[in-house]
């Protein structure tokens, strides 16, 4: 450990470049998202101070929740370690309960002792609490000593929970953490029809299904296919450390006694960090319990098939709101703190909004259904060919009664939206991609590739392959010096493997895609929409 | 001025050889026939809306029941220029502006044109700050600009000596920079579709003059296009970013109907903090359809692309009304509806934004800015602060090139006459804070909110009446203030909108001003 360091402030513009190679090269390939976390009914949490790292190069002083006892890993557990590693984090252990299970939570309080009490809240529960000692707004943990919440899961879905003493403070410093509950029944269509080709298609592709469960909700409209979790938070760097400063002074200090306790200014509130997950970009997006970030398990690195519903749990854990803007389509909103919206004559018919940017809220969660089929672009996003000799680019299409190619779950263009098939975007040829569309694609000089960049205007390897003349059995010479990369490279989104179609998933409250001025960083991550030959690893 | 550091030297090698490889690589792109709209003639309108492009589960390359929509087209540069602030300060931006429909635009109206009009070839000669200068615009407020060329600046006949269709795309990049450069807008020059158009969009990056240490990168990012595709959704992470002295075109199918905005998406925090914010609207196929608006809802369900089946679709809005009513088009609608209910008399399209005085110096003067201690100061509507924003016509800024440009076209002046409804669409492009806009007076109805209609997945509409509304940047919605209660709401009675944040009713150091307008009933 060493005390945080604080960068002068660098600028921007004209180090994107720069910053932006220095980013994917920190990537690795395989990290993939999901909502890892700890299953059970009796959890021990312990409150105490570390490090967390920033890209910056900062290691901020924080508090956090540790996974002290009971629960078992779920659905896949930390690359080393047992489920209750024992190791403070931010945020805390995500803790995964079933609907209406008893649920009890130990805290013990190792903060240390100038930090006084501490306690959480469990917002949307009945808490019934046994020992500690007696706090404003619950029962709290004095300073080595425990407390006891206990309460029915009587809602599915994700909430959250937080620390109730002294929140401006003890919140910022880091605790806080989420609570899924699983539905204690799944509607029969989230495992059947649809729901059930998908895991035809992820099984045919050497995907393991790492859900929680096949539904958000005891919903029919609550099914879903991939899910990730993403906690929003910020952190002004003087209130750490203040609080750093002082803890240190008062080391020896006895719990309690006169002067043994911190006197933080928490306003007024500059943030300079602005975290998903207790991460900055790009530390988002590398693995889950990644060695690196010992104290932050929890990454922020979207990834998706055509076609597949991708539940969201959204959660505010700050002071502040953020306009979280997904690119590449809508989010329907399923729920507001475990508590679906529905319509108000049919309670099977969903009434929340549909948003592109939706907005954190301090102590609300949310949980949204996305998806992306790339229906009504009016072109072929694979650049099917049928005069092609790749038989991978003469691949039928054939519609179901929604329009999508969903017969065949073992092909790379499942659910591809049939009535655009074969529909040319380029007026010229390239390559083994069809002309005859509206557009001429430009000189590729004059253009300056992102990392995230697939190499080509289209969906997937085989046909970034084939549109830069790079596929098996294209003419001798057509593809050109530096294969499938365009001529100015792109990193994190390989051409030949990978090639999918890559959406900025950021606060537009732009000012907060920063870390400590540093642009690109803070709440921003790509999210990753995969052709099918692609697989999607969320191992770690 | 900062030095050119060792690590940019291979680099800047890169991109002079890449110059030299491609000297001049400005072009547009709007052909008058496609694959969809196959008939060149009737591209030029919106034809009447009389049912579905395809029915069943037939697509492409089955032949079409209907040709829906048109062809639409736009050129806009992205640059730099300067803006006149409601204190009278004049405030540099990185900026888009408008390179086709420069007459509209100057005008306060989409600059979005059928190819007829962006393939025409001006015969005269421009010159820099067109039209503001050939209009004799001076400093603050303009009358409308009688300029009349609408089509794509620098487009020239074709080399080939096809004169019937000058549409290959050629232009002389000298008129382009004449007219191009320090030719900001805020907001950014406004687009408006209809749904079912082929929206062909190019971007010409002519530089930015005042910042010459900087060879930025532009991109369009259409904000909300759902199922978009990377490589036209204008992220540089994600796809292609145009160097200077280049264009791009970027492709759409007009999305579902509703109220957009886009922007720049290089180094967000920057861009659009500097400027580089605009709005686009796309219109309902409704408003192209007559007779029983329910069934022409039905019509538009026998499309898969433009069906809206709840019990298989999460992400659609406008399912068949729960209530059908006898309401009939034609008529101006914000969303498909199929009950009238979005019906509407006139509309405007409001963006905010906030500015900081200090960054837009610092963004001026070759300095590295700081995002941490950004704090707007200037809150703006349509790119005016009060009381510019009740000043009729184009704001024009004298810039750096001494000559006059129309920075400020779109005014901020709500005109209702008396008896009607007005649709706002309202989007918010600030790039640090919530803002907050109230209606003293006429209540707001919230009848979309992120382009999407406030609709139930069983067929209810979930409008809701409002004095206010809050948007975080990055955000749209849309209000319906209904005036049809004439005694209520008389001709020549004047409402305000403005902002309960009351620190945003201020121009830097002028503590009046601000995020305000007037609604008049005329």
């Amino acid at each position: 450990m060493k005390p945080m360091t604080k960068k002068p402030a660098i600028s921007i513009t004209g180090l994107l470049p720069v910053v932006m190679a220095a980013v994917a090269l920190l990537l690795t390939a395989t990290a993939h998202a999901a909502a890892p976390g700890v299953r059970g009914t009796n959890f021990a949490l312990s409150a105490s101070a570390a490090f967390i790292s920033q890209p910056d190069g900062s290691l901020v002083y924080s508090w956090g929740y540790a996974c002290s006892g009971g629960g078992t890993a779920a659905p896949f557990g930390p690359a080393t370690g047992s489920a209750c590693g024992n190791t403070m984090q931010i945020p805390g252990p995500t803790l995964i309960v079933t609907q209406g299970a008893t649920v009890t939570v130990t805290l013990t309080n190792n903060l240390p002792a100038a930090a006084g009490n501490t306690s959480i809240l469990f917002p949307g529960f009945n808490v019934t609490t046994s020992g500690g000692v007696a706090g404003i707004l619950t029962q709290e943990a004095a300073h080595g000593g425990t407390v006891t919440y206990s309460f029915t899961a009587s809602t599915a879905g994700t909430h959250a929970y937080y620390s109730g003493t002294q929140g401006d403070l003890q919140v910022e410093m880091g605790l806080y953490g989420a609570i899924i509950v699983v539905p204690s029944a799944i509607p029969a269509n989230c495992t059947s029809g649809l729901a059930a080709s998908n895991r035809t298609a992820e099984a045919h592709w050497g995907e393991t299904d790492f859900r929680l469960a096949a539904a958000a909700y005891n919903h029919p409209k609550a099914c879903y296919d991939r899910e990730y979790l993403f906690q929003f938070s910020e952190m002004d760097p003087r209130i750490h450390r203040q609080a750093e400063e002082q803890v240190a002074a008062r080391s020896t200090c006895v719990a309690g006694a006169a002067g043994c306790s911190l006197e933080v200014a928490t306003e007024p509130y500059h943030p300079a960090y602005y975290l998903i997950n207790g991460r900055s970009m790009p530390d988002d997006m590398d693995p889950n319990y990644a060695a690196e970030y010992p104290h932050q398990p929890y990454n922020g690195n979207p990834h998706m098939h055509p076609g597949e519903q991708v539940l969201l749990r959204i959660i505010g854990q700050g002071r502040w709101q953020h306009p979280f803007h997904e690119h590449g389509n809508h989010v329907r909103i399923l729920a507001r703190d475990g508590n679906l919206i529905v319509s108000a004559t049919d309670p099977n018919s969903l009434a929340g909004p549909l948003l592109f940017t939706t907005t954190t809220t301090p102590g609300v969660a949310m949980d949204g259904i996305f998806y992306w089929t790339g229906k009504g672009l009016n072109w072929d996003p694979y650049g099917h060919n049928p005069a092609s000799a790749d038989p991978l680019a003469k691949l039928t299409c054939t519609p179901d009664a929604n329009g999508y190619n969903t017969g065949a779950p073992t092909a790379i263009n499942y659910f591809e939206w049939c009535q655009d098939h074969n529909k040319p975007v380029q007026a010229t040829p390239t390559g083994d991609v069809a002309g005859n569309g509206p557009v001429t694609l430009p000189d590729p000089n004059i253009l300056t590739n992102g990392a995230w960049y697939g190499g080509s205007p289209y969906l997937g390897p085989n046909a970034t392959l084939r549109a830069t003349g790079c596929s098996a059995g294209a003419p001798a010479g057509s593809c050109g010096a530096t294969g499938s990369t365009p001529p100015s490279g792109t990193i994190a989104n390989p051409p030949a493997s990978e090639a999918g179609f890559a959406f900025m998933w950021h606060s537009h409250n732009e000012r907060e895609i920063t870390t400590n001025n540093i642009f690109p960083g803070g709440m921003l991550m790509m999210m990753l929409v995969d052709s099918r030959e692609f697989q999607i690893d969320e191992t770690n | 001025m900062r030095k050119l550091s060792p690590v940019w030297l291979p680099i800047l090698l890169v991109y002079l050889a890449t110059a030299v490889a491609s000297a001049q690589s400005f072009r547009v792109q709007c052909p008058t026939s496609t694959l969809t709209h196959p008939t060149a003639a009737n591209n030029n309108a919106e034809p009447a809306y009389v049912g579905p492009t395809y029915t069943g589960t037939s697509g492409y390359p089955a032949a079409t029941a209907h040709v829906n929509g048109a062809i639409k087209c736009q050129q806009i540069s992205g640059g730099d220029g300067y803006a006149t602030m409601g204190d009278g300060t004049q405030t540099y931006m990185f900026s888009f502006g408008p390179l086709s429909g420069i007459t509209d635009i100057a005008n306060g109206l989409p600059g979005t044109e059928f190819p007829n009009v962006f393939n025409s070839v001006y015969g005269g000669t421009f010159v820099p700050g067109d039209p503001a200068t050939s209009d004799g615009a001076g400093p603050g407020p303009n009358s409308l600009s009688g300029f009349g060329y609408n089509g794509a600046v620098g487009l020239i006949p074709d080399t080939t000596g096809n004169t019937a269709a000058p549409s290959t795309g050629h232009v002389d990049p000298r008129p382009i920079e004449d007219v191009g450069v320090m030719n900001g807008n805020i907001p950014a020059p406004l687009m408006a579709l209809d749904e079912d158009d082929e929206f062909f969009l190019t971007l010409t990056n002519v530089g930015m003059i005042m910042r010459p240490d900087l060879f930025e990168q532009h991109t369009v990012h259409f904000h909300g296009y759902p199922n978009a595709s990377s490589f036209y959704d204008g992220v540089p992470d994600a796809s292609v970013a145009i160097n200077i002295g280049g264009s791009f075109t970027y492709y759409y199918l007009a999305p579902d109907a509703g109220t957009y905005f886009w922007h720049c998406h290089i180094t967000p925090p920057e861009h659009l903090q500097m400027g580089m914010v605009g709005q686009i609207y796309v219109r309902p196929r409704q408003n192209r359809y007559s007779g029983d608006l329910y069934t022409g809802l039905q019509q538009q369900q026998l499309d898969l692309r433009t069906k809206c089946d709840s019990t298989t679709d999460i992400l659609c809005s406008n399912p068949l009304p729960a209530i059908r009513t006898t309401a009939a088009g034609p008529g101006k609608y914000a969303y498909n509806d199929g009950d009238g209910s979005t019906a509407y008399d006139v509309e405007y399209p409001i963006q905010i934004h906030g500015f900081d005085p200090n960054f837009h110096f610092v963004g001026m003067t070759f300095n590295p800015e700081g995002f941490v201690d950004m704090k707007d100061k200037y809150f703006l509507l349509n790119g005016r602060s009060y009381p510019d924003t009740v000043t009729a016509g184009p704001l024009a800024t004298i810039s750096a090139d001494g000559a006059m440009h129309y920075s400020q076209p779109l005014s901020s002046i709500i005109s209702i006459p008396a008896g009607k409804k007005l649709l706002l669409r309202i989007s918010d492009l600030d790039v640090t804070e919530y803002q907050t806009l109230a209606s003293l007076g006429i209540p707001m109805r919230v009848i979309a909110i992120n382009a999407k209609l406030l609709r139930d997945q069983a067929g209810n509409n979930l409008y809701y009446t409002t004095n206010s509304i809050t948007l975080g940047g990055g955000e749209s919605l849309d209000v319906i203030l209904d005036a049809s209660n004439t005694t209520l709401y008389p001709s020549g009675s004047v409402f305000y909108l403005y902002t309960p944040n009351l620190d945003h009713l201020s121009n830097d150091a002028e503590n009046f001003g601000g995020l305000m307008t007037e609604v008049r009933i005329n």
